[in-house]
């Protein structure tokens, strides 16, 4: 009971002041011994700006720290500040990160080149984000030091890439990614940087390594990584703060969230799948909305290219949906009329909408497409090529009347030479 | 229905007395007959309620189970619904036309006997009905034999006929209460289409020819064997003709069969045009045109003098043929007549199937029969038919080559098949009921032994040995059926029976534990994946979606599923998922010694889908180094990782602490024979571990594979660390 109160009372408070989509509870983590709070200033009170709420917890302290009370997660957001040593917190393991996100919870993740706990690194690693160990760090022997131009952004759609260009920072590490579609980079390493740690080799190589990526799960929690601290800090925040803060804007629901509503398919004139089944080759018209949460309230979702799919094992039908009607807060798509394939079976109408930098919007429904009753085929004086059958038919039927009528009227004699005959013979 | 005074006391060993008037006799005999006739349907019904008894009122086997979900489809819906009836619940996702790829006689058959009950104020449960069906309609059969008998020798044949068919265990085996199954009413119709032609061939009735075709017509809505009946007769006309006893009669009661029979059982969806398409049918397509020659060519030899007919008649023949076997190839050959069908082609080689079609070969009951099943299926009867038949031959009628036709087609049939010893059954009891009636003419005929008042005392003695030898014969095939019928046939197979080390019989129900746990547990749009014998019984009893039944008319749907079962995990989960499968069901009988489990018939799912996918399944990759099939640690690599042995042994050997035996294969498992299973979780396994049904996991959301997931949770934070230090092996991000 308690729980459904928390979790009503945070969907409250989130729903009525935040920026966010959802509530914003945010657990900040930082190590004192590496950064004071004080150097984050500017970044934690622009937040605070959009009505986040945060709590603080110092990687230094011996307080115990849970992410969840039993099942019920307590913070909405997690910020990761470099923490010095291997463990964030004795009770927030990797594994606990990974519930956590899992839960839905978004994760800010910042390392720098001498902060890499483990239970961080270890649940990146489960994302495909491979940050480079403890005592890696970014060198770019060829332009001295690490200079940040356009050509080392990567659009994601989540930040534009006019933020990109003034980006400074002292040190960095970078990580490796692998080829994971939930992955979404924003900044490469530049083309002549090297991870570079004393007696081993590098980690990454020029373009191969990331400065900054994100990470969407299926189910639409948000992770952002971000290889360098000196995003955050006071003294850069002149140049990297509209970078950083669009990073925290998109991995805490604030931009580029979207859904999917209403999907809805019926017969051409309007009636729906459970007055009237579908058969094969009825016209039909799908139908599905859009909105997206512009930081205040969902506003329709203008975009070109939304996708329905007619699958069965394989797909019948890929249609781009054209926008339709717009209703409120909703861009309607819809496909216009169309035919169902001449098949039966159990199709699945489905439109699979992932494109990078935006939540995940999928909407599956599955109904059978039935055969024609025996009814419903075209009659025989329909289809011009039976007109042979129908009249060898009627030819027949006429001719043995006429036999009939002459069997009859013909006199009975025939039988007595016949018999004669045989006799003869 | 009347009997000869012989025969009737032949059965009742009761010499009728000698009364002045004739209409008492009368009286006595159709009072006996009847009395005999109730006696033989109480007879027929009763020996088929042990599974009643025994069990419980349930539908039997695989095959009943789709019969009985589609009879409730019928009766909850309209007539003209169940004939265009699209089942979006089997075969997922491509559903079936059930309406038009089925027999619908049974179901509407039982349909009507359900809605004629709730006429007379009797609301019966249609279940009641379904498990009824076949005993009642058992009775019908031995009524049907008896007139089909009786127009072969007497009445008295007909009566022991009859009483054979009522509990032959070659019968039994198909029609115990419960098995509800389209040969529960096709034997039925069976003998009332053979007994009606024996008539109209007799008496040239176009009346009996038009109810041999109606019922032929309805033997055709019930059973894709009426193929039988449509080349039985036939052959029977054709060698008819070849004997020289062509007359009108055969010709107005052939036709008439052929062209009404013909046009309607074009008129079930199921067959459509398969009379005039298909290979099984042209034969009586071909006695039609041959019929109507030979018509001609007695109105021609009427004509001509015998001398000019007989070359007119060589040289048409020989066209006639010439030109009848090219037409049939060409015909063939460019598509117009369908091909053999497999099935066909296995009927002359059983090698066919094995070789071709595994899965016509994987069916238990499409397998070569043992020459025991003879004597078991019908006891003394199998040798008094051989005697029967000659006895036929030495009178050799019309009809009497029928029986001998229908009996030497049959026997090489019931050899191949082993369901064909259903048609052959018959015409045992037949044949057995004329031989014995034979005997009993001469053996039970007292009135020879009083000669001059005197006592024939040899005569006497040896018509008493051998009349009281074949009686107690008789007694001991009552008492084999009786046993046979008990023990053998009267398993519902849905409840297994079992003895425990006390000597009790249990009963075994995890299948219906398993069904009903589903039916309760999971979302009424789930998806089942299981090897196709189970489907018809997910589909009855649990109520939900199938993927591939016992309807097998998908080879490669089915072949698919059998390729998950066969591979590793991680592709059967890929295969399944396009499937949109939920759940996975397995049977086991490891634990309990059931011998027909999954793990014995896996192989059969190897073989077929590797008919399909012939470089990705291999079937000697399922066997041991040495060539055996083990399960044990001597098993294959590729049998260990594959989807159903993991499935089927995932934490056995715990069970028994470390050292699993399995029972049906005598071999014992260790804990590391048995890997881990990744992508499915199990949800539930049934008391003797007989089902056992797993989940599929939810694709992880972090975009993983579920084996790295595994892998993940399987290991301690220590290990990870070490392991993760290392640089990832990646591929170029481009």
């Amino acid at each position: 009971m308690l729980s459904i109160f928390i979790t009503f009372f945070l969907f409250l408070g989130g729903y009525v002041y935040a920026a966010s989509v959802h509530a914003s509870k945010t657990l900040v983590f930082y190590d004192e011994r590496l950064d004071q709070l004080d150097s984050f200033s500017n970044f934690l009170s622009d937040l605070k700006d959009r009505e986040y709420e945060l709590d603080y917890y110092s990687a230094n302290s011996t307080a115990d720290i849970e992410l969840f009370e039993g099942e019920n997660r307590l913070y909405d957001n997690l910020i990761v500040l470099p923490v010095k040593g291997k463990h964030i917190n004795k009770l927030v393991s990797d594994k606990t990160l990974l519930q956590f996100y899992n839960d839905g919870g978004d994760i800010l993740s910042v390392t720098s080149p001498s902060a890499v706990p483990d239970s961080i690194r270890l649940f990146l690693n489960q994302l495909g984000i491979f940050p480079s160990p403890k005592g890696y760090e970014l060198v770019d022997n060829v332009q001295g030091s690490l200079k940040i131009d356009s050509s080392d952004f990567r659009d994601s759609r989540i930040c534009a890439a006019k933020y990109a260009s003034s980006i400074t920072l002292n040190g960095a590490s970078s990580a490796l990614l692998d080829n994971r579609e939930q992955i979404f980079p924003i900044l490469a390493a530049p083309r002549t940087s090297y991870t570079k740690a004393t007696g081993k080799d590098s980690w990454s190589v020029g373009s191969q390594g990331f400065l900054a990526t994100a990470f969407q799960n299926l189910k639409n929690a948000r992770v952002a990584w971000l290889g360098s601290v000196d995003f955050l800090k006071d003294e850069f925040y002149g140049n990297n703060g509209n970078f950083v803060q669009e990073i925290a804007k998109w991995v805490f629901q604030e931009k580029n969230v979207i859904k999917s509503v209403d999907a809805s398919h019926f017969h051409v004139d309007g009636t729906s799948y459970d007055e009237v089944p579908y058969k094969i080759k009825d016209a039909v018209i799908y139908e599905v909305g859009f909105s997206e949460w512009n930081g205040e309230k969902w506003v329709p979702f203008i975009t070109d290219d939304v996708q329905f799919e007619l699958r069965m094992l394989d797909p019948y039908y890929r249609l781009t949906l054209k926008p339709g009607r717009q209703k409120d807060e909703i861009q309607y798509y819809t496909t216009g009329e169309f035919r169902l394939p001449d098949h039966h079976g159990v199709f699945t109408f489905e439109t699979d909408y992932k494109r990078d930098g935006f939540s995940f919007a999928v909407q599956r429904d599955v109904r059978p497409i039935r055969n024609l009753a025996h009814s419903e085929y075209a009659r025989s004086w329909d289809i011009s090529n039976a007109a042979v059958y129908l009249s060898s038919i009627f030819s027949v039927i006429f001719a043995w009347v006429i036999f009939i009528i002459f069997f009859i009227t013909a006199s009975p004699v025939v039988n007595k030479p016949m018999n004669t005959n045989k006799k003869n013979n | 229905m009347t009997a000869t005074g012989k025969s009737t006391s032949a059965k009742n060993t009761k010499t009728p007395v000698l009364t002045e008037s004739g209409s008492l006799i009368k009286w006595v005999q159709t009072i006996l007959t009847l009395g005999i006739f109730l006696a033989i349907f109480g007879a027929a019904v009763s020996s088929r309620l042990f599974s009643v008894i025994r069990f419980e009122s349930i539908i039997h086997e695989f095959d009943p189970w789709f019969n009985f979900r589609a009879t409730k489809y019928l009766v909850t819906h309209s007539f003209l619904e169940f004939l265009n009836w699209f089942d979006d619940r089997t075969w997922y996702p491509l559903g079936r036309v059930t309406g038009g790829t089925l027999y619908p006689g049974l179901m509407t058959t039982s349909g009507a006997v359900w809605h004629l009950l709730r006429r007379i104020g009797l609301p019966v449960d249609i279940r009641n009905v379904c498990v009824m069906f076949a005993p009642a309609f058992s009775g019908i059969t031995a009524l049907a034999t008896y007139h089909f008998t009786k127009e072969i020798k007497d009445s008295g044949a007909g009566l022991l006929a009859a009483a054979f068919m009522a509990i032959v265990p070659g019968y039994i085996s198909r029609s115990v209460a419960g098995s509800y199954d389209n040969e529960a009413i096709a034997i039925t119709l069976l003998m009332v289409t053979f007994m009606f032609w024996i008539k109209a061939q007799k008496t040239g009735s176009i009346l009996h020819a038009t109810l041999t075709a109606l019922f032929y017509f309805y033997m055709v809505s019930a059973w894709g064997g009426y193929v039988f009946i449509t080349n039985l007769i036939p052959l029977h006309v054709f060698i008819l003709i070849l004997m020289g006893r062509y007359d009108a009669k055969l010709y107005s009661s052939y036709t008439t069969w052929y062209a009404i029979g013909t046009l309607a059982s074009m008129q079930i969806p199921f067959v459509g045009f398969l009379p005039i398409r298909s290979n099984d049918h042209m034969a009586a397509l071909g006695v039609f045109g041959l019929l109507q020659l030979v018509a001609f060519g007695h109105f021609v030899k009427t004509k001509v003098s015998s001398d000019k007919f007989r070359v007119v008649m060589i040289v048409s023949l020989a066209l006639i043929l010439i030109v009848g076997v090219a037409a049939l190839f060409a015909l063939t050959y460019f598509g117009f007549i369908a091909p053999w069908t497999g099935r066909f082609y296995s009927l002359w080689d059983t090698n066919y199937a094995k070789i071709h079609i595994p899965i016509i070969a994987s069916v238990s009951e499409h397998q070569p029969v043992a020459w025991p099943a003879f004597f078991f299926d019908t006891h003394f009867l199998i040798w008094l038919f051989p005697a029967g038949v000659f006895l036929l031959f030495l009178e050799l009628k019309n009809e009497h080559v029928f029986v001998i036709v229908y009996s030497v087609l049959c026997s090489y049939f019931a050899g191949v098949m082993v369901r064909l010893m259903l048609t052959l059954t018959p015409v045992i009891c037949v044949a057995a009921a004329v031989a014995l009636s034979k005997v009993f003419d001469v053996y039970l005929d007292f009135s020879h032994t009083m000669k001059d008042k005197k006592v024939n005392v040899s005569n006497l003695v040896s018509r008493l040995l051998v009349s009281s030898t074949f009686i107690f014969y008789l007694v001991l095939f009552v008492l084999h059926c009786v046993w046979v019928n008990k023990m053998a046939y009267s398993s519902p197979s849905v409840v297994l029976p079992s003895t425990t080390y006390d000597g009790r019989t249990i009963l075994i129900d995890d299948f219906r534990e398993a069904y009903y746990w589903l039916r309760l547990n999971t979302k009424e749009d789930a998806k089942i994946a299981s090897w196709w014998d189970y489907g018809y019984q997910i589909g009855g009893m649990a109520d939900r979606t199938t993927l591939v039944d016992n309807n097998t008319w998908n080879n490669t749907h089915i072949a698919l599923v059998g390729k998950a079962m066969a591979s590793p995990e991680e592709k059967s989960y890929e295969i399944l998922k396009q499937l949109d499968a939920d759940y996975v069901l397995v049977i086991f009988g490891g634990l309990l010694g059931f011998s027909g489990d999954d793990v014995n018939k896996f192989l059969w799912m190897v073989r077929i889908s590797e008919g399909i996918w012939p470089d990705e399944i291999n079937e000697r990759d399922y066997f041991s180094a040495s060539g055996e099939y083990r399960v044990d640690a001597m098993a294959s690599q590729t049998m260990k990782e594959c989807l159903m042995y993991k499935m089927s042994y995932q934490g056995y050997p715990e069970l028994f602490g470390g050292k699993g035996i399995d029972k049906v294969r005598g071999q014992t498992l260790l804990p590391d024979d048995v890997l881990p299973l990744d992508y499915f979780e199990e949800v539930f396994t049934s008391e003797n571990w007989l089902v056992r049904l797993y989940q599929l996991k939810k694709e992880d959301s972090e975009g993983r594979s579920l084996k790295d997931v595994g892998d993940y949770e399987r290991s301690t934070s220590k290990l990870n660390k070490k392991k993760n230090f290392k640089k990832p092996d990646l591929d170029l991000r481009v």
